[in-house]
C-alpha cells in the first residue's frame, strides 16, 4: 500500500507521528493475536508495548520488498508474546495454557478470545481450528499438528486447503465492492 | 529441502505459510528468501500475506487507549521537540502527495478522454464528408438510370420506327439512327456516328411533306437520343450541314443523308 509505504520511510526517519498513525491502523490486529496468545489482557498489553517499541527500535530492519509491514510486525509480536509467556509460565511452574484461560475469566470484563470473527467463521470447523493455532494462537506447525491430533503432513494440508478457501471468500468480497463501487460511481 | 526443488512443490511444502509466519530456521528462512526470486512464487506469497493481514484485520480487538499513551510517551522522551514540526509538515506532504497523485490520475484520464472525442469526432467528419460523395454519386447514378430507363423506353416501344440514315458520297462515313413514333409523335435522333463539323456548320434535320422540306430541328452533335419536331406527314428525313444555328431552308447541295419513311 502506497500510504504504508511513506509511513515507513517516515518511521525509519525516527518520525514519531509515523508511529502513531500505524499503531492506529495495525495495533488492533496485532493485538487480537497477541491476546489469543497471551490469554491474560495485562499480560498482552504489556507484549503490544513492546512490540511497537521494537517496531520503533528496528525500524531500519524492515525491508518492504521482503514483504507487508503487517507480517514484519506480526513476527515481532508473535516472538515478544511467546517469549513473555515462557517467561511468565516458568514463574507459575506450569505450560498448560488451560491454566490461563481460567484465571482470564475471572477478570471483569474478560473479552472472549476463543470464537473468531469474520471470513474465517465461513470455513470447516478443522480449517477453522487449524489457521487459529498457527495464526493466532501463535503455535508452530510441529506444536499444532500435535495438538489437533493429525499427522503433521495432514495438518499441512489443512493449512493450505483452509488458506486457498478464504482465498475464495476474499475474491468474491473483492467482486462484490467493486461492484458497489461501480453502482456507486453511476 | 533439495534446491532443485520444483515451484509445485515449494507451493504445498507449506513453508512459505511458514515462513510468513516466522516459524522456520535461519537455513530454511534464507531458501525462502531464494525462492521468493521467482515471481510466481512471490505473488503467491504477496496473496498469503494479504489474506493473513485480512484474516486479523477482521480479528483486531482495540487495546486500550493508555497502551498507545505510554508507547508515545515513551518515544517523544527520547526524541527531541524540533523534529515534531518536521512531522507535522510530512504528513499533511503525504494528504498532498495523494491529492496531488488523484488531481494527476484525473488530469490524466480526462486529457485521454478529450484525445479519444477529438479522434472520434475526427472519424465522425470523415465518415461525414465520405457520405456526401456517395450520396452525390447515387443522385448521379439515378439520373443516369432515369435518363436509360427513358432512352429504352423510346426504343422499345412497339409504335417506335427505327430508320437507319446513311451518308451519301458527300459524307460517306456519316451514319444517323432515327426513332419515329407516329402514336406519340415524338422523332429521336441518335447522332453520335455524324462526323465532326468546323465550328461555323451544324447539322440540321428536314421533313419532306409533298415537297416542301420542312425544319425538324438542328442536332446537336455527338448526342445519344435527341428529340426533333416531330412533323405530320412527313415522308422523308433529311441532314444538311447548314451554316452554325441552322437555316430556314435547307442547302440542298449540302444534303448528306435520307431516308424514306414507308
Amino acid at each position: 500500500m502506497q500510504s504504508d509505504l511513506l509511513l515507513i520511510q517516515q518511521l525509519q526517519q525516527g518520525n514519531a507521528k509515523a508511529l502513531s498513525s500505524l499503531y492506529d491502523k495495525y495495533s488492533g490486529a496485532l493485538y487480537g493475536v497477541i491476546l489469543r496468545i497471551c490469554k491474560d489482557e495485562a499480560l498482552a498489553q504489556d507484549v503490544l508495548q513492546e512490540t511497537f517499541m521494537k517496531i520503533w527500535k528496528n525500524a531500519d530492519k524492515y525491508y518492504p520488498d521482503k514483504g507487508k509491514f503487517y507480517t514484519w510486525s506480526y513476527r515481532i509480536a508473535r516472538n515478544t508474546a511467546l517469549n513473555e509467556l515462557r517467561a511468565t509460565s516458568k514463574l507459575i511452574q506450569t505450560e498448560d495454557l488451560g491454566v490461563y484461560k481460567d484465571t482470564t475469566a475471572t477478570e471483569e470484563n474478560p473479552i472472549d478470545t476463543r470464537k473468531l470473527n469474520g471470513s474465517i467463521q465461513q470455513l470447516e470447523e478443522h480449517h477453522q481450528k487449524a489457521l487459529d493455532l498457527v495464526y493466532f494462537k501463535g503455535l508452530t506447525h510441529r506444536e499444532a499438528h500435535q495438538e489437533m491430533g493429525v499427522p503433521l503432513g495432514t495438518f499441512k494440508s489443512y493449512i493450505q486447503q483452509a488458506l486457498r478457501k478464504l482465498r475464495d471468500i476474499y475474491q468474491v468480497e473483492m467482486i462484490l465492492i467493486i461492484g458497489f463501487l461501480i453502482e456507486w460511481m453511476l | 529441502m533439495d534446491a532443485m526443488m520444483e515451484k509445485k512443490e515449494i507451493l504445498e511444502s507449506g513453508i512459505l505459510e511458514r515462513y510468513l509466519l516466522g516459524d522456520v530456521s535461519e537455513m530454511e528462512q534464507l531458501q525462502v528468501e531464494r525462492y521468493l526470486q521467482d515471481t510466481e512464487i512471490r505473488n503467491h506469497y504477496r496473496q498469503l500475506e494479504i489474506d493473513f493481514e485480512k484474516l486479523a484485520m477482521e480479528n483486531a480487538i482495540a487495546p486500550p487507549t493508555k497502551v498507545k499513551n505510554s508507547i508515545m510517551a515513551q518515544i517523544s522522551a527520547e526524541t527531541e521537540p524540533p523534529k515534531n514540526e518536521r512531522l507535522n509538515r510530512s504528513g499533511l506532504k503525504s494528504y498532498l502527495a495523494i491529492a496531488a497523485a488523484l488531481a494527476l490520475l484525473f488530469g490524466v484520464s480526462s486529457f485521454w478522454l478529450y484525445m479519444k472525442l477529438n479522434s472520434t469526432e475526427t472519424q465522425l467528419e470523415l465518415v461525414r464528408s465520405q457520405n456526401e460523395v456517395i450520396n452525390e454519386e447515387l443522385e448521379d447514378l439515378v439520373k443516369n438510370y432515369d435518363a436509360v430507363i427513358n432512352d429504352y423506353q423510346i426504343i422499345s416501344d412497339p409504335n417506335t420506327v427505327k430508320l437507319i440514315m446513311t451518308g451519301n458520297e458527300k459524307s460517306p462515313n456519316a451514319s444517323a439512327i432515327s426513332y419515329v413514333n407516329h402514336i406519340h409523335k415524338t422523332v429521336y435522333l441518335n447522332a453520335t456516328e455524324l462526323p465532326e463539323l468546323p465550328k461555323d456548320r451544324d447539322y440540321q434535320l428536314w421533313a419532306d411533306v409533298e415537297g416542301e422540306m420542312i425544319n425538324m430541328g438542328i442536332i446537336p452533335e455527338g448526342t445519344a437520343l435527341f428529340a426533333m419536331n416531330y412533323i405530320d406527314h412527313a415522308e422523308s428525313f433529311n441532314i444538311t450541314i447548314e451554316p452554325a444555328g441552322g437555316s430556314d431552308h435547307p442547302t440542298v447541295e449540302q444534303l448528306i443523308s435520307n431516308v424514306y419513311l414507308n
